[in-house]
């Protein structure tokens, strides 16, 4: 009688992780559509999941620590989000409006529904790129808020981009620990749940503000840019890093500014930068970049109008979006 | 009155009988006083404008001379950077970050930088505040938002379900 060989799991994975991570090396473009499946699993777990958890955010040496209850009652999203040190802080997301309550100076910011259905979804040229400008690894396992999580990695293979790390929960598929990385190797940001409770009963009690929708005495706060319409800006951007590409175009309204502003969105699939062009008028912005986390900016003027550059990328690549937007 | 307050602080509110009535007003405010005296303060150490530099330092004078109002609660239990982290953050922890940092504007982070103010020299923040509301805009149609995972939240608040 012959005894089958027990290998412990994590030895299997030990095993086959390099394996798989050299199998894929030569299949990019299945790699892709793998780390594609992988990004669209962990947006749609994040949406349908129910979950409460804590999240640690670090950025350089400064860390912040948020407590998260997350419901979807029968696709109802609603979504409670509580600071944990800094000054308190609570947000509270219903059904797509944002409100977030600072009751130390008695106000309420609301950010409304805007152009929510205008997500775009990755174009086959995108899902190419993916695979064309990040080198895609298929990494170990590890434990993240103590759940086996796997790992995956995109190691960009020039400068215009991030690279990013993401741990995801093999059963869910829930996104559990995210890092962007810089050109030297350094971490710029990092989320990661310390601890997390997949799949908690839908109660919507759960994820309700701690003071009404409007306290009395507070003060309501609107968020300065408005919805819009997807339409020709009139705008084109002449450079940008290889891979982008414009996903999205359109006018905003602006509080204080008849001029509105035009927004392009450029994504190389995995990341994006979008460029705002508004009049100037009375507003003041400062020019030159300015970095926080991992989003740079560049602004720069253009006659009567400010140009800023702004997303997920390396000073340089919003430096060269930035400074090549001309009019069509 | 809290309208009239917001319009000062967005740098609306230029004309004297409607800074004295504000001022005069908030008065029997301790609490948005102070907030709004921070954000002048925040403003100025930032070098930014959003309150002009008119109202920014009127303010602050006439805050000036009213103790009461200007007494903020000590708070030596924060680290120097925490007001940054939460109006720089908002790259990243989601909304929280999001709308921490579109409150520079009016000045919730400015009531942090008060509190540090001693600490920190201007030319340390300047270049470091970069636009809360294109933040704000970016946040609906990055990719990275959904994907990325900055934070469960902002990845749920762009992937939300079509406004109808």
């Amino acid at each position: 009688m012959t005894h089958p060989v027990r290998v412990p799991a994590r030895a299997r994975s030990a095993l086959l992780a390099p394996l798989a991570a050299v199998t894929f090396a030569f299949a990019p473009h299945a790699l892709a559509q793998d780390a594609k499946a992988m990004l669209d699993r962990a947006a749609g777990a994040a949406r349908t999941l129910s979950y409460s958890g804590t999240i640690v955010y670090q950025r350089g040496a400064e860390v912040e620590t948020a407590r998260i209850v997350h419901i979807n009652d029968a696709g109802d999203e609603l979504e409670k989000l509580v600071n944990l040190d800094g000054p308190a802080r609570e947000v509270i997301r219903n059904k797509g409006e944002v409100r977030c309550y600072y009751p130390d100076a008695k106000l309420v910011r609301v950010e409304p529904r805007t152009f929510r259905n205008a997500f775009p979804s990755l174009s086959p040229k995108q899902l190419e790129s993916l695979g064309k400008y990040y080198t895609i690894k298929k990494g170990g396992t590890g434990r993240v808020a103590g759940l086996e999580a796997q790992s995956w990695q995109f190691v960009p293979r020039d400068g215009l981009r991030y690279g990013h790390e993401f741990w995801t929960d093999p059963a869910s598929g829930m996104l559990l620990k995210a890092r962007t990385i810089n050109e030297g190797g350094e971490i710029v940001e990092q989320f990661a749940f310390s601890d997390v409770t997949l799949g908690i009963k839908a109660d919507r009690d759960a994820a309700r503000p701690t003071w009404a929708a409007m306290p009395q005495g507070w003060m309501e706060k609107q968020t300065k840019i408005g919805g819009g319409v997807i339409d020709d800006t009139g705008w084109n951007v002449t450079r940008m890093p290889p891979g982008f590409a414009r996903i999205m175009e359109g006018r905003r309204r602006v509080r204080d500014n008849d001029g509105g502003l035009a927004q392009i969105v450029l994504s190389d699939g995995l990341v994006a930068v979008s460029v705002f062009i508004e009049a100037r008028g009375g507003m003041q912005r400062n020019t030159g970049r300015a970095r926080v986390g991992g989003i740079n900016t560049y602004s720069v003027r253009q006659d009567d109008y400010m140009i800023t550059a702004l997303g997920e990328a390396p000073a340089e690549a919003v430096r060269l979006i930035a400074t090549s937007v001309t009019r069509r | 009155m809290n309208e009239e307050i917001s319009r000062l602080m967005d740098g609306e509110l230029e004309d004297d009988a409607a800074f004295e009535r504000v001022v005069g007003g908030m008065k029997q405010s301790s609490a948005m006083a102070t907030w709004v005296c921070y954000h002048a303060i925040g403003d100025s150490l930032r070098g930014e404008c959003t309150v002009s530099t008119r109202v920014s330092r009127r303010l602050a004078v006439a805050l000036a001379n009213e103790p009461t109002v200007l007494a903020p609660q000590r708070r030596v239990d924060r680290p120097a950077t925490w007001a940054w982290a939460a109006a720089a953050t908002a790259a990243a922890v989601a909304v929280v970050g999001w709308t921490a940092v579109s409150l520079t504007d009016q000045g919730v982070s400015a009531v942090a930088l008060a509190r540090e103010a001693a600490s920190v020299r201007p030319e340390t923040l300047r270049g470091q505040v970069i636009p809360a509301d294109y933040l704000y805009a970016h946040r609906e149609f990055s990719p990275a938002t959904p994907i990325q995972g900055i934070s469960p939240l902002q990845r749920a608040v762009a992937t939300d379900a079509p406004a109808r």
